[in-house]
């Protein structure tokens, strides 16, 4: 009797809300981005714009890629979130999980500004299109750092000993820097130890989860020097704090923050105009202008100040990232955490 | 289930039908809750902690158990959390007695509860922001410690156990206070008087009178601290400055970034049973304790 009353509460519920979805799904678009500065820049970059040009309202879900992800296959058959932000890494593994639908390049003809390498596909189907990179790089106390460090080796150097940060590969950008450090020191790429020792020499303050527990670091000081996201850095640096970025003579890693049209979504033609709606050169030049975010759609130039901090550096172009594989990433990110956790995450 | 419901539901005075009929649309409610929020959860973790490469497999708890790493670890989180429990009741129980036996007026101690309160009404993960601002290397505590010349240099803090420990004290200490202080005021105050009139010292009434009889709402706050001390992820992943690893921050690895849900499903159920067998252990001490008196 218990489980009978149950379900019918249970029904009510889902009567409930399957009353209140087509209503509103007429009059809005629901889009999954990130918080903070990002969810900011989304919405005035693309959603203001959108909803002026068409009146569909836009409703924000928001969340961190994988927490996004991990919605989205919850929803897998009928999804709520039309559209949605996930940075690189998680984009593939979305689309291993088929909750991406086909981005059509018809309903979305702006998608033929987008540089090539920002165009994701798979079995011959566009599955995600990038909207901006952005990379990791050093980051460092203008106040404490006199001469601007210019190598990843710098990090090593007997006066920075105790106040350096790296993200831990409990942060997006952990198990790639690893890889990516591993690929600059030339060590063979199927063998990680030589990088491993290096790293287990490198005298930290902190290894950063979270891009906020970075700023946190480099805002108190407690780190003077290391790696962080240009998005943060940039963002501390705005806020007057004396922190700089530079791209090393190595370059950097990065990525980008995708969007995806959600599989099996009914507001199919809505999802997609949002979509070539954030890949309007306008759009493209807002979010480099509020995150400085390399601009994915060719041809867009912004003012000599925002091209300064854009993730490349100073006269550079997306030629100069490197951006690895994910799918090489992916696989090997449970050998490299767990290595991680033994060699360098305990006293 | 029927039958346990209709025995512990049922007022004396009721009929059987009757009271049956009353309780089920309560129960309802927080029974469909526990289920949903709680079993179903509890089940899909347990069932793919028991499969590997899609058939049912041992695999995932032979990883976790017959590995030297995963028990340095768990010594680690326990370690965390014995010292957690042990200085949140050494600084929780004087507390608490001070508030319900020295304070005599009310106002002045529903001031100090509020007090004692008012941190749990901001999220972990600001308040151990706070505390990495508080213990870095130019932090309000060294700068003060050094500024007296109780320290010649700043002490590492971050990434110490020590740092840990200080912010899951900060966070868990109004559990015990809020435990034992509750068992303090139910205790009758004629029988200290009584012990006092036989002639025993303040010590000796405290010791043989007051402290066992509020005993069970000690071993309470303490497995409340305790459980909550080894399962918590965000101070110790905040505090530590990813160099020191406890089990928690294991699991949300392979749910997070690794997405392993089998692995990590198997870490998530160890974790539990661990402390579960911990706390049955120290619910023993408590009866025993309780039969003493």
């Amino acid at each position: 009797m218990t489980s009978l009353r149950a379900a019918a509460c249970c029904a009510a519920l889902m009567a409930g809300t399957a009353v209140t979805h087509p209503a509103a799904a007429q009059t809005s678009l629901t889009v999954a981005w990130y918080g903070g500065n990002w969810g900011d820049a989304f919405r005035t970059c693309v959603a203001e714009p959108f909803t002026k040009a068409t009146g569909i309202k836009v409703v924000a879900e928001i969340g961190t890629s994988t927490v996004t992800l991990a919605k989205l296959q919850q929803q897998k058959g009928a999804p709520t979130i039309d559209v949605a932000w996930m940075d690189g890494g998680i984009s593939e593994l979305a689309q291993a999980a088929g909750v991406t639908g086909a981005i059509d390049p018809q309903a979305v003809p702006n998608l033929a500004k987008v540089s090539p390498e920002a165009v994701y596909k798979a079995d011959g189907a566009v599955y995600a299109v990038g909207t901006g990179y952005y990379s990791l790089g050093l980051t460092y106390n203008t106040q404490k750092v006199r001469t601007p460090p210019t190598s990843w080796d710098d990090l090593w150097k007997p006066e920075f000993a105790g106040a350096v940060t790296i993200p831990s590969p409990a942060n997006s950008s952990g198990v790639p820097f690893i890889l990516f450090l591993n690929k600059i020191w030339g060590n063979p790429a199927n063998d990680l130890s030589k990088t491993f020792a290096r790293l287990k020499t490198l005298d930290t303050a902190l290894y950063f989860d979270s891009s906020g527990a970075a700023s946190n670091a480099y805002q108190s000081g407690e780190a003077i020097v290391g790696a962080h996201f240009s998005v943060g850095a940039w963002d501390l640096a705005d806020k007057g704090l004396p922190i700089g970025f530079a791209v090393p003579k190595e370059g950097v890693w990065a990525t980008d923050a995708r969007l995806h049209l959600v599989k099996g979504t009914p507001r199919q033609t809505e999802a997609a105009r949002f979509i070539d709606t954030a890949l309007t050169p306008q759009a493209s030049a807002c979010l480099a202008e509020k995150l400085y975010l390399g601009p994915s759609v060719q041809g867009v130039s912004v003012a000599p100040e925002v091209e300064r901090k854009l993730p490349w550096g100073v006269g550079g172009s997306v030629k100069n990232l490197q951006l690895f594989n994910w799918a090489d990433i992916n696989r090997d990110r449970g050998a490299i955490t767990d290595a991680w956790n033994r060699e360098i995450a305990r006293q | 289930m029927t039958a346990v419901l209709t025995t512990t539901a049922m007022p004396p005075a009721a009929t059987a039908p009757t009271a049956l009929r009353r309780a089920l649309p309560l129960l309802a409610a927080p029974v469909a809750f526990f289920v949903a929020f709680f079993a179903v959860p509890m089940v899909v973790v347990l069932s793919s902690s028991l499969a590997a490469g899609g058939a049912p497999s041992l695999a995932n708890y032979a990883r976790v158990l017959l590995d030297q790493y995963h028990w340095d670890v768990l010594a680690v989180t326990f370690r965390i959390a014995a010292l957690t429990t042990l200085a949140v009741t050494l600084l929780g129980y004087p507390l608490a007695y001070y508030l319900v036996r020295v304070v005599s007026s009310n106002a002045l101690r529903r001031s100090c509860v509020i007090l004692l309160l008012l941190p749990l009404f901001t999220s972990n993960i600001v308040r151990s922001f706070g505390w990495m601002i508080l213990l870095g290397r130019n932090g309000l505590v060294n700068d003060t410690l050094v500024g007296i010349g109780l320290l010649e240099r700043p002490v590492r803090f971050l990434g110490t156990e020590m740092g840990i420990v200080i912010g899951l004290v900060y966070i868990l200490l109004p559990f015990i206070v809020l435990a034992v202080g509750n068992a303090l005021a139910t205790v009758d105050p004629t029988l200290e008087e009584a012990s006092a009139d036989l002639g025993a010292s303040p010590f000796t009434t405290f010791w043989t009178v007051t402290f066992p009889l509020c005993l069970p709402g000690l071993i309470a706050g303490v497995i409340m601290v305790f459980t909550l001390a080894a399962s918590a992820y965000v101070t110790p992943a905040l505090l530590s400055g990813g160099k020191i690893t406890v089990f928690p921050m294991l699991i949300f690895q392979q749910y997070s970034t690794v997405f392993d849900v089998h692995y990590g499903g198997a870490l998530s159920i160890t974790l539990l049973v661990f402390t579960l067998v911990l706390v049955a252990l120290a619910g023993r001490i408590g009866n025993g304790g309780g039969d003493r008196s």
